[in-house]
């Protein structure tokens, strides 16, 4: 079981550097700069924590921790990465995506991600429970981008919707196996979280790597463009029309 | 009873993903682009002018308090009530129409970040909640309801919003 889970963690490590690699050449990193910032903070972390492992094995599991906690509050960056990439053709809702995922993150930190810490006294199970949380979080901004995107029409793409899928697999796991090291004593717990929590990312950067394996634009934006596009400034004064032609109407 | 709650969560997600997966992939690729017929432009003249004539009370008041027809004018305010409710959705259809058209300069030459982009988010954001506003106010109360609160419970300022009434009726007789 404990080799299992050091071989697991060292496939989605190399999965990572592959997916690094392949943004370097395909120049997918100019276009998902956030989404590659946080796969090299993985990879870094994988990096720091097997040298850590290795050099001295007391001080991994309070070094884990901080990167497992640091690492939850980086993946906002990917729902940003991924909020900004849905509405990015359409100008008037182009930062709708990023201002959904900002409101949605501030008010259920405070309100729910917040209190697992502040309320719980013994330290593991609040952990567990903030994790828990914040995946939990993730996934209502997620189902709201996913509801956003189809209420606007706006085409997915092979790029954004692996990046979607691969987030929501790791996020469901991620939940299932929180939820359930919860519920189980730690004897139990331990060994299926050091083999699950490498497989969840596993298996999402996998979807990740196949998806982003090469630039690809989405077909319906690009047929429309040249047809029926307009430029900032016009889309802007027509904002402004609307307005003014409701205004009027609410202040008869 | 907790756990298994979240792993409810986590399934149901997983299976509302991959059926939102689905329908996308089954989707035509120009499904998701609103019917450019189906609302007029805010360019049109005409059609502001028939926003003025849908959501002006004169005729309705002269009707019931010129002409002693109370039964007319309810007719006709009930009329006017199906027609504005019509004109906000065709109103918000036709926005719809501008937000969902994409930008003809590549992507990467607009930064994401502009003041600009957070403007027009914000010119949106007001559209979509005014005109909501609107047309809950006017299913709830008709089309001759203001839109901004009015204050004519308060004992003095009752006479105000007579003369009010008054002067609408007036401005409508000399335009006619």
């Amino acid at each position: 079981m404990h080799i299992l889970g050091i071989v697991i963690s060292f496939c989605a490590f190399l999965l990572g550097g592959l997916l690094i690699l392949r943004g370097a050449v395909s120049r997918l990193i100019s276009v998902f700069p956030l989404f590659y910032s946080y796969i090299i903070y993985c990879f870094c972390g994988f990096l720091g924590m097997y040298l850590i492992y290795w050099l001295d094995r007391q001080v991994y599991p309070s070094a884990y921790w901080i990167y497992y906690l640091v690492s939850i509050l980086v993946e906002f960056t990917v729902l940003v990465e991924i909020s900004d990439q849905i509405f990015r053709p359409y100008h008037a809702i182009r930062n709708l995506g990023r201002a959904l995922t900002i409101v949605i993150s501030i008010v259920l930190g405070f309100v729910y991600i917040l209190p697992a810490i502040l309320g719980s006294t013994p330290r593991r199970p609040a952990l567990f429970d903030f994790a828990l949380r914040a995946c939990v979080t993730k996934v209502v901004i997620l189902v709201v981008l996913f509801y956003m995107a189809r209420h606007y029409g706006s085409e997915l793409g092979r790029n954004v919707g692996g990046l979607m899928f691969g987030f929501s697999i790791y996020l469901a796991m991620n939940i299932a196996m929180l939820s359930a090291g919860k519920a189980f004593e730690p004897a139990l717990r331990d060994p299926i979280l050091w083999v699950m929590s490498p497989l969840a990312s596993v298996l999402c950067i996998l979807v990740w790597t196949i998806s982003l394996w090469e630039l690809a634009p989405v077909p319906s934006v690009r047929a429309i463009t040249t047809a029926t596009g307009r430029d900032s400034e016009a889309v802007a004064l027509e904002l402004t029309r609307f307005n003014s032609e409701l205004s009027k109407i609410l202040h008869k | 009873m907790i756990t298994l709650f979240y792993a409810l969560i986590a399934i149901a997600f997983l299976i509302l993903v991959l059926g939102l997966f689905g329908k996308t992939r089954s989707h035509e690729p120009d499904e998701g682009m609103p019917d450019n017929h189906s609302a007029p432009s805010i360019g049109n003249g005409r059609w502001l002018h028939l926003s003025e004539r849908i959501f002006d009370p004169s005729d309705a008041y002269w009707l019931a308090e010129e002409l002693a027809f109370p039964k007319l004018a309810k007719a006709l305010m009930l009329g006017r009530k199906r027609l504005a409710i019509r004109w906000l959705e065709t109103l918000q259809a036709s926005f719809d129409d501008l937000v969902r058209t994409p930008e003809i300069t590549p992507s990467e030459a607009s930064g994401a970040n502009s003041a600009g982009s957070w403007q027009m988010l914000r010119l949106t954001i007001r559209f979509k909640l005014v005109i909501f506003y609107a047309l809950l106010v006017v299913k709830l109360f008709g089309p001759y309801h203001r839109l901004i609160p009015s204050f004519s419970w308060v004992p003095f300022l009752q006479g105000s919003e007579r003369s009010f009434r008054r002067a609408a009726l007036v401005n409508s007789r000399s335009s006619h």
